[in-house]
């Protein structure tokens, strides 16, 4: 069975649980005007390749897709408050520095950190357990909830496709004992 | 580390405690996790004492190469020993024979990547169980799965659950005759609990006791007699939930089962109820963080107790029951220990399920005492959660007082040794709906150091009084299992990577060994084909939050990194030694 929000809301409504946040945005649109720009179209989304594409080097203008709602404070609370809705911080913890999920805060990224990977990963789902939200969630939702997750600080910008793919990103100090000894 | 003993010198028993070592196993080989149906984790090995300790030194060491947190201990059948890795649930089987201990076999499982996104607490598996010729463990996907322990072929496997649906296995199989029991994991993503015995020959479930939901459900029958009011009346797994609630309401059976082969009962505890946020679930939420007792045949309840009523904390109710003969007030009780992560220890009438004694034995905050006459904890109405509502200073947290890492006893000392946390948390609920495949949780929480500002802590308790005899503070968290020895030794981990041997009776330090990664593991003790004395156990943290630095209390830069080394101790660090084949010129 393909779980969508609307039959979610149903189990909930049944069940007398909360739900209401949610269906309200997947049956009556979003507060957040689109962006002028529009989305980004779903075939060119699909051509965005997982892996290195075999025999070719270079430009994969696909990767480049930037996030329609990137930096729109409106979208990143309405991304937040999904991020809680849909049980992500279940997975991914309230600070998105993982659980049972990865950390989204860090700048390692099993399957990439750009913004296209990053909607990929919510829509299609990952095999060690991430859903697939693709069926349960509207485009417009998705790139909220990237807009909430590149809010961290840890994604790639959709500029540097190539640095995501080939590295080159600054190290990292943990040491917050001798930072905070700073002045 | 802090010691804070009030020495216990001498050689008597201090509580006039016994425990029946059936099912008898020989004393040189640890066959079950808990080693004995009664839980003790105490073996009749004394090579080792509290003389020579100080000597002890590596002897060999294994590596199975994952990282996930490693919470079993090995085993040791005929000069065999077995090793289960967290996911991919690799078991390894090391001949002892041999210099080096090489790997006679290898059994991978193949179990669904699934699982590794959907267990709450790391990708652990809390260790197999050898019978008849049988090793028997459970998959992170849901298979229970048996083994030929000569040639590592799969003799069997049982799908017991799906899942896609957020349900997982971790904890150990436990056999009493032709039955093994296995339960599911999966509180934090509202499975539905159940314990489940299995026949040993061909892995056919011959019954399946739900935690929630109608009697019928729950195996409850008219020979179900509990102590307490609020546990009799008709279908209270359902009745003591809001309409449809209990179908997700948890109470998943994750550690320990113990058995008493002359009352024929199984003991084992359920977890917190889900979801997480108590006020979308009014009621008692039974049977959660409950212990019961059933026949071990059938399966039907002869008694439940619920440790946490309407958890609101996620104490859950899994941890080891100890089974220990005890005087009481003059009387000699056949009971039960129990260290609950709500922080109380219960000393239980194991034949009634009527609480003996029920006392503190790390800081807490939530309950302000405990009501003898009803069996409930007193709670403190600042303590109590609500949504969108920042609560601070909770005590213990989620994790409790002690989580799912397993005491041992020592008939010799009468005493009970026990991993403990001292912790709490910051809390703030957010109202969830259930979602299939995705947590059911819904707790914001941040947690730290209680008074004191030591994580962890080890120490000796007395069941028949209920009070603490001594304790080292340890600054770390101490989420390990305990080995007790007839050297009066005790041994614990840390998840800084410490492993200690302890005097049993002054808590004295004697022996400490810095190891690899941090310890969650299991210590045991056995006898090598050289009829010398072993101490084994992993190191490879991980598991819950707090042993490790992405997930800390606030001293992040000493917490070591995970992966695994098995470490096998000796005194002097000899070992089999067999002919080498290498020359040098």
């Amino acid at each position: 069975m393909r779980v969508t929000v609307r039959t979610l809301c149903a189990i909930g409504i049944t069940l007398g649980l909360l739900f209401t946040g949610a269906c309200r945005r997947s049956e009556g649109g979003s507060a957040t005007t689109p962006p002028a720009t529009g989305f980004p179209a779903t075939n060119a989304i699909t051509t965005a390749p997982l892996g290195q594409v075999a025999g070719a080097s270079g430009n994969v203008t696909a990767l480049s897709i930037a996030n329609p709602f990137e930096r729109n404070p409106q979208a990143i609370e309405q991304g937040k408050q999904l991020y809680i809705k849909m049980n992500c911080a279940g997975c991914h913890a309230y600070n998105g520095k993982g659980n049972m999920g990865p950390d989204l805060t860090d700048t390692y990224w099993r399957y990439g950190g750009l913004p296209v990977e990053i909607y990929k990963s919510i829509e299609e789902g990952r095999p060690q357990g991430m859903p697939s939200w693709g069926a349960a969630l509207p485009p417009e939702d998705i790139w909220k909830l990237v807009a909430y997750i590149e809010s961290f600080g840890g994604s790639v910008s959709a500029k540097d496709y190539e640095h995501a793919r080939q590295g080159d990103q600054p190290g990292e100090q943990i040491a917050p004992e001798v930072l905070a000894q700073k002045p | 580390m802090e010691l804070t003993a009030h020495a216990a010198a001498g050689s008597a028993n201090l509580t006039g405690a016994t425990f029946n070592f059936a099912p008898g196993d020989p004393a040189g080989e640890w066959h079950s996790q808990a080693r004995d149906y009664a839980n003790t984790r105490y073996s009749t090995l004394d090579q080792i004492d509290t003389s020579n300790v100080k000597k002890l030194r590596i002897a060999w060491t294994f590596s199975d190469g994952t990282e996930g947190g490693h919470e079993a201990a090995p085993l040791v059948v005929d000069n065999t020993m077995y090793v289960v890795t967290p996911f991919p649930d690799v078991l390894y089987a090391l001949d002892l024979t041999k210099t080096g201990e090489p790997i006679k076999w290898t059994f991978k499982p193949n179990p669904s990547p699934m699982g590794k996104g959907k267990a709450c607490c790391d990708s652990v598996n809390r260790g197999v169980a050898y019978a008849d010729g049988k090793l028997i463990y459970n998959l992170l996907d849901d298979h229970t799965v048996a083994v030929d322990a000569k040639t590592g072929k799969e003799l069997w496997r049982t799908k017991m659950g799906n899942v896609e649906t957020g349900e997982t296995m971790t904890m150990a199989p436990f056999v009493v005759g032709n039955k093994v029991y296995v339960g599911n994991s999966g509180g934090e993503m509202g499975a539905w609990g159940w314990i489940a015995a299995l026949d040993v020959a061909s892995g056919k479930e011959l019954w399946r006791a739900y935690s929630t939901g109608s009697d019928q459900q729950v195996r409850i029958g008219t020979d179900f007699k509990p102590f307490y009011e609020q546990f009799k009346g008709k279908d209270l797994g359902i009745s003591t939930w809001p309409a449809g609630m209990w179908r997700h309401g948890a109470g998943t059976v994750w550690a320990w089962v113990s058995y008493d082969p002359q009352l024929n009962l199984i003991y084992y505890g359920t977890s917190n109820p889900s979801p997480r946020v108590p006020d979308q679930r009014p009621g008692d939420n039974l049977w959660t963080s409950t212990i019961f007792a059933r026949d071990a045949n059938t399966g039907m309840a002869r008694w439940a107790y619920q440790t946490t009523p309407h958890d609101r904390w996620d104490f859950d109710g899994v941890n080891e029951n100890i089974l220990l003969d005890l005087p009481i007030d003059g009387k000699m009780r056949k009971a039960l220990v129990h260290f609950d992560r709500n922080a109380y220890a219960y000393t239980i009438d194991r034949t009634s399920g009527e609480v003996l004694r029920a006392a503190p034995f790390t800081y807490q905050n939530w309950s302000s005492g405990f009501d003898r006459k009803t069996g409930r904890p007193t709670v403190n109405p600042d303590k109590e959660p609500h949504p969108d509502v920042k609560l601070v200073n909770v005590c213990p947290p989620d994790l409790g007082g002690k989580d799912w890492e397993p005491a041992a006893a020592s008939p010799r000392t009468g005493l009970v040794y026990a991993s403990i946390f001292n912790l709490c948390m910051d809390l703030t609920d957010n109202k969830v709906g259930y979602i299939p495949s995705t947590p059911y949780d819904g707790m914001n929480i941040r947690r730290f150091a209680a008074p004191g500002g030591n994580l962890g802590e080890f120490m000796a308790w007395n069941p028949a009084t209920g009070k603490k005899v001594w304790s080292v503070k340890e600054t770390y968290m101490t989420m390990s299992g305990v080995l007790a020895t007839a050297g009066d030794l005790v041994f614990y981990g840390t998840s800084d990577g410490w492993f200690r041997g302890v005097d049993a009776r002054t808590g004295k330090v004697l022996w400490s060994q810095k190891v690899g990664s941090g310890i969650i593991g299991q210590p045991t003790t056995f006898l090598g084909p050289d009829q010398r004395q072993y101490i084994a156990i992993s190191s490879g943290v991980g598991g819950a939050a707090v042993v490790r630095a992405d997930i800390n209390a606030g001293k992040p830069a000493a917490f070591p990194a995970g992966g695994n080394t098995l470490y096998v101790f000796s005194i002097g660090g000899d070992s089999v030694t067999a002919d080498s084949k290498l020359s040098t010129r």
